[in-house]
């Protein structure tokens, strides 16, 4: 019973150590060493929440590769923890519960962009999110770092899921925003006529519209 | 088949005594505790040839050589355990926190890659690179190759669907961003920021 017992707890604390080794050696010659500490130390912590440690492994190996000063590498990588834990705080808001690690990256990168928590929660609420969160927050994200208000990009991704557009035509807004940008426009004009567009859509007779229990 | 009263019944169990049941079921006790006694007393005799068998049994197990450390681990064998109940709790939460870490959705796999032109001009350039989330950041993965057209770098890469973040290395040193594309912090002070592109 003992044995089963000590068996179990060292298991338990066997996972993060294995997790801590991973991402020692894949942080291994590439940051000082007091960075690849702080990183292990803030990947088990985020591992044991259930936030993904991909993004804080990242910046460290982004901030060695450019040659940042470890000073400057550990405040990036506590700023990236902070915003997954934000992150999956939206989500949860937003009726994600438990958000998977994709969709927190995802949330963590709108973030990033300037998009807001509330608005993240907003995007997505049950049926508002229809291709999956993660594919939603990183449209939005990368709406709004093209400059396009964030409340304008809430409006031109929800109007677009709600028009019934599938994920792939949803990952072509940016794309279609810059086309605009090219012709002239300004960021929150192409958003408003990309978004006109997509609620035609969604008003025209016989339009197939997904179902959405916060728009019968 | 007969019939006892329940009470008679509890006489059998021994959770009564024949004093215990009222006078008029005392005689039916009496009947059946004889007819128990008279069961539980039957000589059970076995055939001599079982007795001979069940013992030269023992014999060859007693003169067997031990088993060998292998036929110890797989042979079956009776296992008791002898435990407190309130010990189950904590084998039982630590079983919990083994579920919850297990069963964890893991990352979902990335849907299908997509082909993607990194373009660049850089006239002044002796050698361009890309690097980002998707190539760990290495500017030694991804070199950029002079097009026909004048000052004009490019590669094409297969890259995961999801959100990537990348830069261009003018000359080893340079980090410059994608004009092609748009832009966010990179968290490190002093404005500067990666290109962004979401598959």
């Amino acid at each position: 019973m003992k044995t089963l017992f000590v068996g179990l707890l060292l298991a338990i604390g066997a996972m993060p150590v294995a997790a801590q080794q991973d991402v020692g050696a894949r942080l291994a010659g590439r940051v000082p060493p007091e960075v690849a500490t702080l990183v292990q130390q803030l990947a088990a912590d985020a591992a044991a929440r259930g936030l993904p440690v991909d993004p804080l492994v990242q910046k460290a190996i982004e901030g060695g590769a450019k040659g940042i000063p470890a000073d400057r590498v550990a405040s990036a990588v506590r700023g990236v923890a902070a915003q997954l834990t934000a992150a999956a705080a939206a989500l949860r808001q937003g009726g994600l519960t438990p958000p998977d690690t994709d969709a927190i990256a995802a949330g963590a990168f709108a973030l990033n962009a300037g998009l807001s928590g509330a608005q993240i929660a907003q995007l997505v609420r049950p049926g508002a999110s229809a291709p999956g969160a993660a594919v939603t927050l990183r449209v939005a994200g990368t709406l709004t770092a093209l400059g396009v208000p964030a409340t304008e990009t809430v409006a031109l991704v929800s109007g677009t899921i709600e028009a019934g557009e599938s994920p792939a035509e949803l990952l072509t807004l940016p794309a279609r925003v810059q086309a605009a940008l090219a012709h002239g426009a300004t960021p929150a004009q192409a958003a408003a006529g990309l978004a006109r567009a997509a609620a035609a859509r969604a008003n025209a007779p016989g339009q197939n519209r997904p179902k959405n229990p916060h728009h019968p | 088949m007969i019939e006892f009263h329940p009470l008679v019944k509890q006489l059998l169990d021994g959770e009564l005594t024949l004093a215990d049941l009222p006078p008029e079921l005392r005689r039916q006790g009496e009947a059946a505790l004889r007819l128990l006694a008279a069961v539980d007393r039957e000589p059970v005799t076995l055939p001599p040839a079982v007795d001979a068998r069940v013992m030269a049994a023992v014999r060859r197990r007693a003169a067997a050589p031990p088993p060998s450390f292998w036929r110890r681990l797989v042979e079956p064998r009776e296992v008791r355990f002898r435990l407190r109940p309130w010990t189950l709790a904590p084998v039982l939460a630590a079983a919990a926190v083994l579920v919850l870490l297990l069963g964890r959705p893991a990352p979902q796999p990335s849907a299908t890659p997509t082909t993607v032109r990194f373009v660049l001009f850089a006239p002044q350039a002796q050698q361009v690179a890309v690097a980002g989330t998707f190539n760990q950041w290495d500017p030694a993965v991804a070199p950029l190759v002079r097009t026909g057209a004048a000052g004009v770098w490019a590669v094409t890469l297969t890259l995961p669907a999801g959100q990537h973040q990348y830069a261009f290395i003018v000359d080893g040193a340079r980090w410059v961003l994608d004009p092609a594309a748009p832009a966010v912090d990179d968290g490190f002070g002093s404005g500067r920021r990666n290109s962004v592109l979401a598959l």
